[in-house]
């Protein structure tokens, strides 16, 4: 399925409501150019009160709710809508990434309709998988690395 | 000891070529298709690298 309207909507959402984060797993993966595919949006945030207000918004803005799911997953907050299953994963804190500092530093903007969203960088997100070593990240690994050598030979 | 025969003058053996087996060509074939899809997908745009999204279907399984 063609994810463009959602990051469309997802980018105005997200601007609207100031929340500064940062697209990571295998959503950024793709748009930087991994043939993966994914089920859900997951982004890296600041926890902060502010933060989290804005989330709740973001979420209301969505016609969407704010879970913290009970398996081990650190500082997540899942926002889904039934409707469509459309999910947005905000993490805190990721394996391998020191700050969200970092990762934004590193991070590319991408246009979606008028506004834009960071999308964390090849490297990044490799770091991160091999850090996380479960099942699913070490499956799409050898791909993602493929397509950093195909960049860089560019 | 050995009797010298055994090592000179006597038959080479002959070195056997591996034959490349169907699970070679087949990884070969599908590195290839790998690497002509990211060259596909970076061709395009990054805003325009988007058909990634799996839905769940009611089954229980995902689809495109």
């Amino acid at each position: 399925m063609n994810a463009e309207p959602l990051l469309i909507l997802i980018a105005r959402t997200l601007a609207r409501q100031r929340l500064d984060v940062v697209l990571i797993g295998n959503a950024a993966a793709a748009i930087q150019g991994s043939p993966v595919t994914t089920m859900d949006f997951d982004f890296l945030f600041r926890k902060t009160p502010t933060n989290l207000a804005k989330l709740k918004r973001v979420a209301d803005d969505l016609g969407a709710m704010v879970l913290r799911p009970y398996y081990p997953a650190s500082q997540l907050y899942r926002v889904t809508r039934d409707r469509d299953g459309l999910q947005l994963d905000f993490m805190a804190k990721i394996d391998g990434i020191r700050s969200f500092e970092s990762l934004r530093g590193r991070a590319s903007s991408v246009s979606f309709g008028a506004h834009e969203l960071l999308v964390a960088s090849l490297a990044d997100i490799i770091r991160s998988k091999e850090r996380a070593g479960r099942e699913q990240d070490v499956a799409v690994l050898p791909i993602l690395r493929r397509t950093l050598r195909e960049k860089e030979e560019a | 000891m050995w009797p010298c025969s055994l090592f000179s003058g006597g038959r080479s053996v002959k070195k056997k070529k591996r034959k490349p087996n169907s699970g070679d060509a087949l990884k070969k074939e599908s590195e290839r298709a790998l690497v002509e899809q990211i060259r596909r997908q970076l061709a395009l745009a990054p805003s325009k690298r988007t058909n990634f999204l799996r839905v769940r279907l009611p089954n229980g399984g995902t689809s495109l």
